[in-house]
């Protein structure tokens, strides 16, 4: 039985994590996983587990930055927005995954 | 600023953890509100929630982990598993720790002494430009020189700020009512200018009061203040009283200032034109200067030897075969201790080093026992860099225990030295300050990454668990650990050979014919002036009444007075003529002057000739004597008595004597003229021949210069045996300490020798329960493991020998009669230390053969 797998392949998690910030402003981490699975259509999840080291090393690569704020129910919680050099970080990403997805495909096609 | 942050995440981590939880419950509380909005109950939502994350801790950590690289947690962590694991083995932790609190202990001891003694300045404002002005003369060597001189040399050369000239001498303050002995320093003009210090109250000295005639003055030490006037402000306004007049008190030096020694009590000025300070020859003063700004120390010399040549055309006669000398004052202060002091510092260091060794060694076999320990945290994931860290924290806080505990030891060991060693200049100074304490950091630092380093590097090396039980991988020859072993046999070997040669000086020392008997012989002084006397006559009166009335005293045999004592190290040498043999060398011998009664005192036989008779002029004699060295050396063919010997005035040879270790018992005794005047100066050392116990005629002696010489204060009373066991304590001192180093590095490296053979043999004792078994010899095992143990120690004894011989030169200035490659004692120390060491390899040889096979094979 193939293995059918819908949670975010590694390495491509930066990469939705930045374009899901690049259009919205502010998100806490649990909105970036909801925005992530709306957008995808329910055909991607992020692994809860692998979200805030990468959120944390993100923030120290210095793609993000992070503040304290209340949600609109009220609760603490830790806003994530991108930084110009996320946003750099991005179109380098964005490049890589085209030249992946368009190198896996041709192999696919053509083999 | 993402590396601040990961500094700043470090050192304020419990928040950042803080923050992740909080971060954390945010989301699962999200996800339980969106559970339940899709109709879950409240606990199937939450436990769905947390099923979808996983577990929290392990969130955590690893969202941590993403925030800092090494967190103060980890060496916290580290710090805190060290401790544990070393509680766990009580045995080895204490072995460790006291083998480096007394390593660490007596190397801070040392390194204060050295920190006072030779590294830290005198306590003066720029003292590294402070120098000592000698001059030197083809016959006696590096001397004390005349004030005119120093007057000139400071007259004339360019490159110092001022020359001055100081003596020192003990005088009777009749200032209370019973006289007290007083230390007063006579200075120079521009004294103070010279040591860069003024009085912390009142002014220095006027150009009048450096004048006979002019006003007298004198400035009293901070201590002498608090001492005699209760540190009444109004202090200027009284006098202090020497003998019978009055001194005028113009300042108070500050608390910190003593020079030339701490216990001077007054400081008075100098005449410039009184005939003792004019005289060319009359060399008895200190000279001390400082350079002037940007001078260094070439260029004074060459700019005094230029204006010395210049004295010596205008006085031929008293200065053309003089050449002046500048020291740094601190060299000049410190001397001879400068060279046994970095003995001991070396000997201790390698102490330390082979106290590392030998904790190397330990921590090695250790490792060796955590394997599995080791192997299972790889197998849970640890890096090796995390495992090596693990095992260097453990050598840390071993390091840092051994550290504190070895500041208390140094502690104990600075006031042993100061009682053992009392004649150390600079003494007082000696302490365990801030400076002190950074070095013992620093060697702590040093001494854990020595003992941890290879250990840790090389226990972090089994990655498998596998490796824990497959016996057979397992080294038994273990060449690191028998290098270690070596390592440390060949530096106690080193040690050893050192102290053994100072132990045999020392010996030899002890048992030399000195020429004299210096038991029972009381030394003391009365105390006395220059210039106190209008007529000197009356000074050399007082003091031959003094002798004769203490010598009819009960329990004195006989007394007398000398300039120095004998035995002591120093002396002067100078220049003689003889009058009847026309020669054209020049003839030089130690100078000594004595009272005739010196000789009975000291029982120094008159072997030919008469003893000289006592002067009574106030020149002194027309006689001497002389011992057989001079009569020998310079008198062949006819007897030396009757002859006359010039210095300045013949004087008449009465007789001669035997030969004594005048100027040191290390010194082979020196064609010696006594100068037979008792009262060659005002306060000459006395010397009194007791019945019985020296101490016990302190009182008599006392008693009697009370009724004699009621304004004098008598002191310094020392027996003369003492006095001459004080002037060698120090190398009797360097001696023990080095002694006890040794045996301590042997002991060091014996338990090294036996603890890597035991771990030999126990690594193979299912092995050799088996040969046993199949009918092997119970001698061969011994044999075998015999000949491993000993191979290297006596492969190690041999580079032992090799540096001892590299050191031997630099030890030859502290040895006594003895060669610093002495056959026999290099021999000794070889066969010693191969004989402790054949006992410690012999035991673990032993017991391998001597267990039952059968018990072993069933324990495996």
């Amino acid at each position: 039985m193939p293995q059918r797998k819908n949670d975010v392949l590694q390495g491509t998690l930066a990469l939705l994590v930045l374009r899901t910030l690049d259009s919205n402003p502010r998100l806490h981490g649990y909105a970036i996983t909801t925005r992530i699975q709306q957008a995808s259509g329910d055909l991607l999840r992020v692994e809860e587990g692998s979200l805030y080291p990468a959120l944390h090393r993100m923030e120290q690569q210095g793609w993000l930055r992070s503040e304290w704020g209340t949600t609109d129910k009220n609760r603490e919680a830790r806003f994530y927005s991108i930084t110009a050099k996320g946003r750099k970080q991005l179109v380098a990403e964005q490049e890589t995954w085209a030249n992946l997805t368009e190198g896996v495909g041709r192999v696919l096609r053509t083999v | 600023m993402s590396w601040l942050r990961r500094v700043l995440n470090t050192v304020r981590s419990s928040r950042t953890q803080d923050e992740i939880e909080r971060e954390l419950s945010f989301h699962i509380a999200e996800r339980v509100d969106d559970l339940r909005a899709r109709g879950l109950s409240e606990e199937e939502a939450l436990r769905r929630a947390r099923q979808q994350f996983g577990s929290t801790l392990a969130q955590r950590d690893r969202t941590r982990d993403a925030d800092v690289s090494l967190s103060l947690d980890d060496l916290l962590r580290n710090v805190r598993h060290a401790c544990r694991a070393l509680l766990r083995t009580p045995g080895f932790a204490i072995t460790v720790v006291l083998t480096l609190a007394l390593g660490m202990g007596a190397n801070t001891a040392v390194f204060s002494m050295i920190d006072a003694v030779l590294l830290r300045s005198l306590p003066f404002p720029d003292a590294d430009r402070l120098v000592r002005l000698t001059e030197i003369t083809e016959t006696s060597g590096e001397i004390t020189t005349a004030a005119v001189r120093l007057y000139d040399w400071d007259r004339l050369a360019t490159t110092f700020t001022a020359i001055t000239n100081y003596v020192t001498e003990p005088v009777s303050d009749t200032t209370g009512v019973e006289p007290e002995m007083a230390r007063r320093a006579t200075v120079g003009p521009r004294f103070l200018d010279v040591v860069g210090i003024r009085p912390a109250l009142g002014r220095g000295f006027t150009a009048r009061e450096h004048r006979m005639g002019g006003e007298s003055a004198v400035l009293i030490s901070d201590r002498y203040w608090n001492r005699r006037f209760g540190r009444d402000p109004n202090v200027l306004a009284r006098t202090v009283r020497m003998v019978d007049r009055s001194y005028a008190i113009v300042g108070v030096m500050p608390a910190s200032f003593g020079f030339p020694s701490d216990d001077i009590d007054w400081w008075v000025p100098q005449f410039g034109d009184a005939p003792w300070t004019q005289n060319r020859q009359f060399k008895g003063f200190f000279g001390v200067g400082r350079l002037a700004p940007g001078v260094t120390l070439d260029l004074a010399r060459r700019d005094l030897a230029r204006v010395q040549a210049q004295l010596a055309t205008q006085y031929p006669r008293t200065d053309s075969q003089l050449r002046p000398q500048v020291t740094p004052l601190k060299d000049a202060l410190v001397g001879s201790v400068r060279a046994s002091l970095w003995l001991l510092f070396g000997s201790v260091s390698v102490l330390l080093l082979i106290a590392c060794v030998n904790i190397a060694a330990l921590l090695l076999a250790r490792g060796a026992q955590r394997r599995h320990e080791v192997a299972v945290r790889y197998a849970l994931g640890a890096s090796r860099r995390s495992v090596a860290l693990q095992l260097l924290t453990e050598s840390a806080v071993l390091a840092l225990v051994g550290a504190v505990a070895g500041i208390a030891v140094a502690a104990v060991i600075s006031r042993a030295f100061r009682v053992l060693a009392p004649t150390l200049p600079r003494l007082t100074d000696v302490s365990i300050d801030g400076r002190v304490l950074i070095y013992t950091l620093a060697s702590t630092v040093t001494v854990a990454v020595l003992c941890g380093l290879v250990p840790a590097f090389r226990s972090s090396r089994t990655p498998t668990l596998r490796s824990s039980t497959g016996r057979a991988q397992l080294s038994a020859r273990q060449p690191l650990q028998w290098l270690l072993v070596g390592v440390q046999v060949a530096l106690s070997v080193t040690l050893l050979a050192t102290a053994a040669l100072l132990v045999r000086s020392l010996d030899k020392l002890s048992r030399v014919d000195t020429g004299f008997e210096p038991a029972n012989v009381l030394t003391f002084r009365v105390s006395g002036a220059f210039g106190e006397e209008r007529e000197y006559i009356r000074t050399v009166e007082r003091i031959n009444r003094t002798l004769d009335e203490l010598a009819q005293q009960p329990g004195i045999e006989a007394t007398a007075t000398t300039l120095s004592l004998p035995g002591l190290p120093g002396g002067v040498a100078e220049e003689f003529r003889l009058v009847e043999l026309n020669r054209d060398a020049p003839i030089t011998a130690q100078l000594r002057a004595v009272s005739p009664s010196y000789f009975d005192v000291l029982r120094i036989p008159v072997l030919e000739g008469e003893l000289c008779r006592r002067p009574t002029d106030e020149h002194g004699t027309t006689e001497v004597m002389v011992n057989r060295a001079f009569a020998s050396r310079y008198v062949r063919d006819r007897s030396a008595v009757g002859l006359h010997i010039a210095a300045r005035s013949p004087d008449r040879i009465a007789g001669i004597v035997g030969d004594v270790r005048e100027i040191g018992i290390d010194r082979e005794p020196v064609p010696t003229v006594y100068h037979c005047f008792s009262a060659a100066t005002p306060i000459p050392l006395y010397l009194a021949r007791t019945h019985g116990d020296p101490r016990a005629a302190i009182d008599p002696i006392r008693s009697t210069l009370r009724r004699l010489e009621p304004l004098r204060s008598v002191y310094d009373f020392v027996p003369l045996e003492q006095e001459i066991d004080n002037a060698y304590a120090q190398n009797r001192l360097r001696t023990v300490v080095l002694v006890s180093f040794a045996l301590t590095a042997l002991s060091l490296a014996c338990l090294g020798v036996y603890g890597t053979l035991s771990y030999a043999v126990s690594l193979r004792r299912w092995e050799i329960g088996l040969r046993i078994a199949l009918g092997s010899s119970r001698m061969g095992i011994v044999k075998q493991f015999l000949v491993l143990g000993l191979r290297v120690v006596c492969s190690a004894v041999a580079v032992g020998l090799v540096m001892s011989l590299a050191f031997a030169r630099g030890l030859s200035s502290m040895l006594f009669e003895i060669s610093p490659t002495d056959p026999a004692t290099l021999g000794g120390v070889t066969l010693l230390v191969i004989a402790v060491a054949a006992v410690a390899v012999l035991v673990p040889a032993t017991r391998a053969a001597v267990r039952a096979p059968a018990h072993v094979l069933r324990a495996e």
